[in-house]
């Protein structure tokens, strides 16, 4: 008789639990579907903003403006118009200072001279001709006009001639399939100043975004050579 | 025919009644279960709506722990067929009713990996592109596609053999042996594929050197092989408390020597690929490196793959000395077990794959808050069906839920009908 | 009499319609309060905009299209793009041309590292501003070594080049034997007649497979709204090419195929200050990049040991 009561007082006591289980879940689940319709949480991490990258860093331009496309844009030329200045038929002097190198008249302070290591390239006629200013000449006598300098530059710097003439060195731009379109191979003097030829070092553009912060890396020992 | 399809209905309807009628325990589980799968439901939500962003994963590491998750539970699905082979090939008579347990925990790691695999598509609205006929089918190039074939394959044959098995049991009536034995060794070895082709997606990379190494695949099955069993011990334990069915400690040793001798050689190819990485000193070594000791200052890792490591290590020692015979310690080895190896094979095994990018960069990964949602909602989901499987499959077996007392005993109902009127 | 000790599926019975009333109340208060928690846990998806429409969904695959059914595919992304950006771009489908294998050349000692070539295809092929896409990588790498562990990703001098370093732009890399292609699952990626890798914007499902398979990290997902300026939009675009992506789907260096396909240089090689870039067919005897192939001594291809065989071929001069 006893075990009967315990054990029946035992399910109505499993009732009570399984019914407080029920009333429980009722609550949590009640409580979850505020919590979703409020959207407390999940949200994406706002992101830095990425600043949009300066026009200079997409132009297309090159680092100079040659004499060429000077003309084509029909620009101011009287720079190019030496006869304004000089006198015909009379060679302009040059003058050294007394470690050799070239003085520049202040007339021409625009110009720095940098064609060649050590000075070795100082010499303006080497390139211009001193009896007809408005030509270049080569070293066998050739004359050129200013516009048409590329086989100037060639007579020295054969290999990278060869390259420029098959469009591999420097910039051709334009279409590739030359029967749908025009390409434009850029000259010499387009990217290099003809006094001071080396192509000068710019700012870069920006380095990328990542999408997740990417702390900077320790320069191991294993990196130095 | 028509007699048979109604049935056949019916008997669904009364499982899926019992699912709904349990103790205090069983609903306090299940609605624990169905809290998180809700959480994370809601996490998916707003990871369609926001996009991948709101995981933790980027360019540089695209997979992250859902794929990590979605390679542990291959395993777990393969290797809790691994029982059908001492009763199959053995002839153990003592797993015989435990291994419908293994196969319904395999169906429901399969259900986890569709699952895991779908929340991680970043357009999971054109599945039907890689429906064969339908969409545009890369076989047999793409690994993927193999392991989609693989897995669907081998959750259909796992629910064949345990709808069938289950069903000729609720009728009373002996299987038909050519309706399930050809299917149960066809399964044996599909489970060995299921792995190994979802090993294949990793070693198949060659720009990967991480992971294109042919010791991929075999360390993947002995890691599954000690993870899956362990879980199985666990599972069996639970139901031997939980419902009145007879366990004996006997198929219990039987799975830990399944788990023993897997984590030996787990153990022994984890050695094998430490000595190849390590001692020629090439330059492929960069994300082993980062894994074990850190790189160029990035060592979040570190301290997971050595606790890990430090599992395995004193599961495998337990495993080996007899006090594991004891169900304390072989429930803490099973628990060592299955935490190491999850460990080993998710963050061990996918994240530094991917640091350093081929190009060689560091950039760290780690799971954000709805990541971690979604992952525990897909886990409740498997317990969720697990549990459900196990509800209505301990009753068929021990005779209490079958063809014979149809109609003269209906459980008393937590749903709205009450009882059911009663059939001829 | 009911046996208490019973398992759970033998609730004992009682009597009495008040038990069956309340646990019938118990029972629909949970499945209630259930169903509420999952209609509102889905409550997110009311913020989701321009997903997809029905006719996006069922679009078929490119390869499978006609011309009628891809003239209208066009026009409505053409009305698509309209709708999100606010201006009305020019969508074609350019097909290879015939007797084209594009090569890309590049030559490294050349290079200054001024990320101009990265930011002129941002522009270009309208990738995504924030989340920051870029299809091209700068690496800067120390003298005497192409060890991709020693280079960097994020040097920013006053100004270059630095000495000691030499500086590599790395993009998609257009293998003849793609990884990529191999493994996608669903042919979303897939290599033309041109030798342009390419990808199908609608078809892909976002698996990111190929993002973990490619070799040179030139894969790019779309973890969210590409987030593009409004008046950045390049509306010169192409299917296959540079018309605006989705969350979800990938994207990646397609050799600029509006322009190379009408005959024209990429946008990352018109830009470039030094003409260190050099495109062209190399079928074509007379092209910049025949001459790179016969004449220079010295080529990398980066990563050749693992078959991929690229498209891309990293020179010095002389």
């Amino acid at each position: 008789m006893f075990d009967e009561v315990v054990v029946l007082s035992d399910a109505v006591n499993a009732r009570e639990t399984t019914a407080t289980v029920l009333a429980g879940l009722a609550v949590a689940f009640a409580a979850l579907t505020a919590a979703f319709l409020l959207n407390a949480w999940g949200r994406p991490a706002q992101r830095p903003p990425v600043p949009l990258v300066d026009l200079q860093f997409i132009s297309t331009a090159t680092v100079r403006t040659s004499l060429v496309e000077l003309i084509r844009m029909k620009a101011d030329l009287s720079d190019f118009d030496c006869y304004g200045c000089h006198e015909q038929g009379k060679p302009p002097p040059l003058r050294y200072d007394t470690n050799q190198n070239l003085i520049i008249p202040k007339e021409h302070d625009d110009i720095v001279m940098g064609h060649g290591r050590h000075n070795r390239n100082n010499n303006c006629f080497n390139c211009h001709n001193e009896t007809n200013l408005v030509v270049l000449q080569t070293r066998d006598g050739r004359e050129l006009k200013l516009e048409e300098s590329a086989p100037l530059c060639g007579s020295c710097h054969g290999p990278t001639y060869r390259d420029w003439e098959a469009g591999v060195h420097g910039r051709t731009s334009g279409y590739w399939n030359r029967q749908l379109g025009p390409s434009d191979r850029k000259l010499c003097v387009s990217c290099h100043n003809p006094h001071a030829p080396a192509f000068p070092p710019r700012q870069p553009a920006p380095g990328p975004h990542p999408l997740r912060p990417v702390a900077p890396r320790v320069l191991a020992k294993e990196r130095s050579h | 025919m028509k007699t048979a399809v109604r049935n056949y209905l019916f008997f669904l309807k009364r499982c899926i009644r019992i699912a709904f009628v349990g103790d205090w325990r069983y609903y306090g589980w299940m609605g624990l279960l169905t809290v998180f799968c809700l959480l994370g439901l809601n996490a998916y939500a707003k990871q369609i709506v926001h996009g991948l962003i709101a995981t933790g994963m980027s360019d540089e590491v695209s997979w992250g722990v859902y794929i990590a998750n979605f390679t542990f539970l291959v395993g777990v699905a393969a290797a809790a067929v691994m029982m059908v082979i001492p009763v199959y090939i053995y002839n153990n008579e003592e797993l015989h009713d435990l291994v419908i347990f293994g196969e319904l925990l395999a169906v429901a790691a399969i259900l986890m990996c569709l699952a895991f695999v779908t929340v991680d598509l970043g357009r999971p609205d054109r599945f039907w592109h890689l429906i064969p006929g339908i969409g545009q089918f890369n076989f047999p190039a793409s690994m993927l596609s193999w392991d989609v074939i693989v897995l669907n394959g081998y959750l259909l044959l796992n629910a064949h053999i345990c709808g069938y098995l289950l069903y000729c049991r609720y009728q009373n009536r002996k299987p038909s042996k050519w309706l399930y034995i050809p299917f149960v060794f066809v399964a044996i070895g599909w489970a060995v594929s299921i792995h190994t082709v979802t090993a294949f997606l990793y070693v198949g990379l060659g720009g990967r050197p991480f992971w294109n190494s042919a010791i991929v695949g075999p360390r993947f099955l002995a890691s599954a092989f000690a993870a899956g069993p362990a879980m199985i011990i666990l599972a069996l334990q639970i139901i031997r408390r939980v419902t009145q069915y007879t366990i004996s400690d006997r198929a219990l040793l039987t799975l830990r020597s399944i788990v023993q001798v897997s984590m030996l050689i787990n153990v022994f190819l984890l050695a094998n690929e430490v000595f190849k990485e390590f001692y020629s000193g090439n330059l492929h070594v960069a994300s082993s490196k980062y894994l074990y000791v850190g790189l160029h200052g990035y060592h979040a890792l570190v301290p997971w793959i050595w606790t890990a490591i430090a599992f395995n290590l004193t599961a495998m020692v337990l495993l080996v000395l007899p006090v594991s015979r004891s169900l304390k310690w072989l429930n803490l080895t099973c628990v060592l077990c299955i935490v190491g190896i999850w460990i080993e094979k998710g963050m061990g095994l996918v994240i530094p794959g991917f640091i350093p990018t081929p190009l060689g960069e560091m950039v760290e990964y780690a799971p954000t808050l709805n990541e971690t949602l979604v992952c525990f909602g897909i886990w409740a989901f498997g317990l969720l069906c697990y549990t459900v499987f196990l509800r209505m499959s301990v009753p068929i077996l021990q005779g209490k839920l079958a063809k014979a007392n149809e109609g003269t005993l209906a459980p008393a109902s937590a749903g709205p009908a009450g009882g059911e009127t009663a059939l001829p | 009499m009911p046996d208490p000790r019973a398992t759970p599926d033998r609730v004992p019975e009682t009597p009495g319609a008040e038990m069956n009333r309340r646990s019938f109340l118990r029972a629909s208060a949970v499945l209630a309060s259930g169903a509420a928690a999952l209609a509102a846990s889905l409550a997110p998806l009311r913020e989701l905009r321009d997903y997809t429409s029905v006719e996006q969904w069922l679009q078929k695959y490119y390869k499978e299209l006609t011309p009628e059914e891809m003239a209208r595919v066009l026009k409505r992304i053409e009305d698509e793009v309209e709708r999100q950006y606010g201006l009305r771009p020019q969508v074609r489908d350019l097909k290879p041309m015939d007797g084209v294998q594009f090569v890309y050349a590049l030559n490294l000692t050349r290079c200054i590292g001024c990320r101009k070539c990265v930011h002129a295809c941002v522009a270009e092929n309208n990738q995504s501003r924030n989340p920051e896409i870029q299809y091209i990588r700068v690496l800067r790498m120390p003298h005497g070594s192409i060890d991709m562990d020693k280079a960097e990703h994020n040097y920013a001098p006053a100004s270059v080049p630095e000495k000691g370093y030499f500086y590599m732009p790395v993009q998609c890399q257009q293998c003849r034997n793609p990884p990529c292609v191999k493994v996608c699952p669903v042919h979303a990626t897939w290599q033309e007649a041109d030798g342009i890798t390419v990808v199908d914007y609608n078809w892909c499902i976002g698996c990111r497979y190929c993002a973990a398979a490619c070799p040179f990290w030139a894969r790019h997902f779309n973890f969210t709204r590409p987030g593009l300026p409004k008046d950045g939009i390049n509306p010169d675009m192409a299917y296959l090419g540079n018309r605006p992506r989705w969350q979800g789907v990938m994207e990646k260096c397609h050799f600029c195929l509006q322009r190379t396909r009408a005959g024209r240089y990429p946008a990352c090689l018109e830009v470039c200050p030094t003409g260190a870039r050099k495109f062209g067919n190399v079928l074509d005897p007379n092209s910049e990049v025949a001459y790179i192939l016969t004449h220079k001594r010295v080529f990398i291809q980066l990563k050749e040991e693992l078959g991929t065989s690229p498209r891309f071929y990293y020179y010095f001069d002389v």
